[in-house]
């Protein structure tokens, strides 16, 4: 049992870095479908899952110079502020809406990605020197339009809080299009975010008592093994049948959300 | 970027994270580990230390990012380093007494 969840775990955590997505919004629909979990704890525990992976490659993606920490921490204060507060009231949602919320939340992040693949890479593929320099590969830039990139991290945080997820399918497209941030910055940018406000609701899930502690732990030791991995592997490996394969896995698990939601309907 | 700083910036963050998530890794297998060998409440109290370690990781990581800001002069990001870490710190309060 242990070792299935350690090697689902380094699955989700490769599939999760490998594409930029995280590997809670993977997790926690596993954990319901196939475990057992009641929903609330199984996205408690993942949020442990999710703070490893970001914790694990964004160290990666700081050493590359292709994080912007100014405004990765001005919009964490959004983030992190949605994701508290929606942690707070999540004690009072009702299963089969957050459920739903969820099913759809996942058919949406996987038609963004879809829709993404057909323009542009998805993750930083460039840069492959090994050496210390600065920034070389990034033009300069400015941000433009915080507003609108504070009231976007105000939702994915708040998604971030009620579904235990990272809630990059919503800044990384704002940061890119929007915020005119380069598209590798824009999803470093999204990743280094996600630990922080991944743990203003993990607080929150664990004063509850919704993070199962032995569950959360066998699956963030595969989880970070995995997300390292895929970290390190993300530069030279084509990213065109890992996203295939992390869309399908995604258009899967919501259907099967879905299925699971109308047949245990109960108002 | 959006505004130079030195290079040592990212690498100090990058530090305190991959510290983290090694220290936080290496507690929960630790813990895995004993609780093949032993039963009873001390695995589960490791692997609760490793999950508490990885939760606290984020928190770190504004703190010292917080005081780098400062040393820099770089008021502003300071305080929004500051404001942050009462977000944080706010949430770990209010989910007290909750069931």
């Amino acid at each position: 049992m242990s070792a299935v969840l350690v090697a689902l775990g380094f699955f989700a955590g490769l599939l999760g870095s490998l594409t930029g997505i995280g590997g809670g919004v993977l997790l926690s629909p596993l954990l319901v479908l196939y475990f057992g979990v009641p929903l609330r704890q199984a996205i408690g525990t993942s949020l442990v899952a999710v703070i490893t992976t970001s914790a694990a490659s964004s160290s990666i993606h700081l050493q590359r110079h292709t994080t912007d920490i100014r405004l990765g921490m001005t919009l964490e204060l959004f983030t992190s502020f949605g994701a508290a507060v929606t942690a707070y009231l999540v004690g009072y949602f009702n299963r089969n809406t957050l459920e739903a919320v969820f099913a759809s939340f996942l058919l949406y992040s996987a038609v963004t990605i879809l829709a993404r693949k057909g323009k542009v890479k998805v993750r930083d593929e460039e840069d492959p020197s090994p050496t210390e320099t600065v920034d070389t590969a990034i033009a300069p830039y400015e941000p433009q339009r915080y507003p609108l990139g504070m009231g976007a991290s105000l939702l994915a945080g708040g998604l971030s809080g009620l579904l235990g997820i990272g809630g990059g399918p919503i800044k990384v497209p704002v940061m890119y299009l929007f915020m005119n941030v380069p598209l590798n910055v824009a999803t470093a940018t999204s990743n280094f975010m996600i630990g922080v406000t991944a743990a203003a609701s993990a607080f929150v899930y664990y004063r509850r008592g919704d993070i199962l502690v032995h569950l959360a732990a066998t699956l963030a030791v595969g989880v970070f093994c995995g997300s390292f991995l895929g970290a390190r592997l993300a530069p030279r490996i084509h990213s065109k049948y890992v996203v295939g394969l992390l869309v399908a896995v995604m258009l899967y698990l919501s259907g099967h959300l879905f299925v699971h939601l109308y047949h245990g309907w109960r108002p | 970027m959006s505004e130079r700083r030195e290079p040592g910036f990212d690498q100090a963050v990058a530090l305190v994270l991959r510290i983290g998530a090694f220290a936080g890794f290496l507690v929960m297998l630790a813990g895995l580990i004993d609780g093949v060998f032993v039963h009873g409440q001390m695995p589960l109290l490791i692997e609760k230390f490793g999950v508490l370690i990885m939760l606290a990781t984020p928190v770190v990581r504004v703190f010292v990012a917080g005081v780098l800001f400062f040393r820099e002069k770089d008021w502003r990001y300071g305080w929004i380093s500051l404001a942050l870490l009462m977000i944080l710190l706010l949430g770990s309060v209010f989910g007290i007494g909750e069931h």
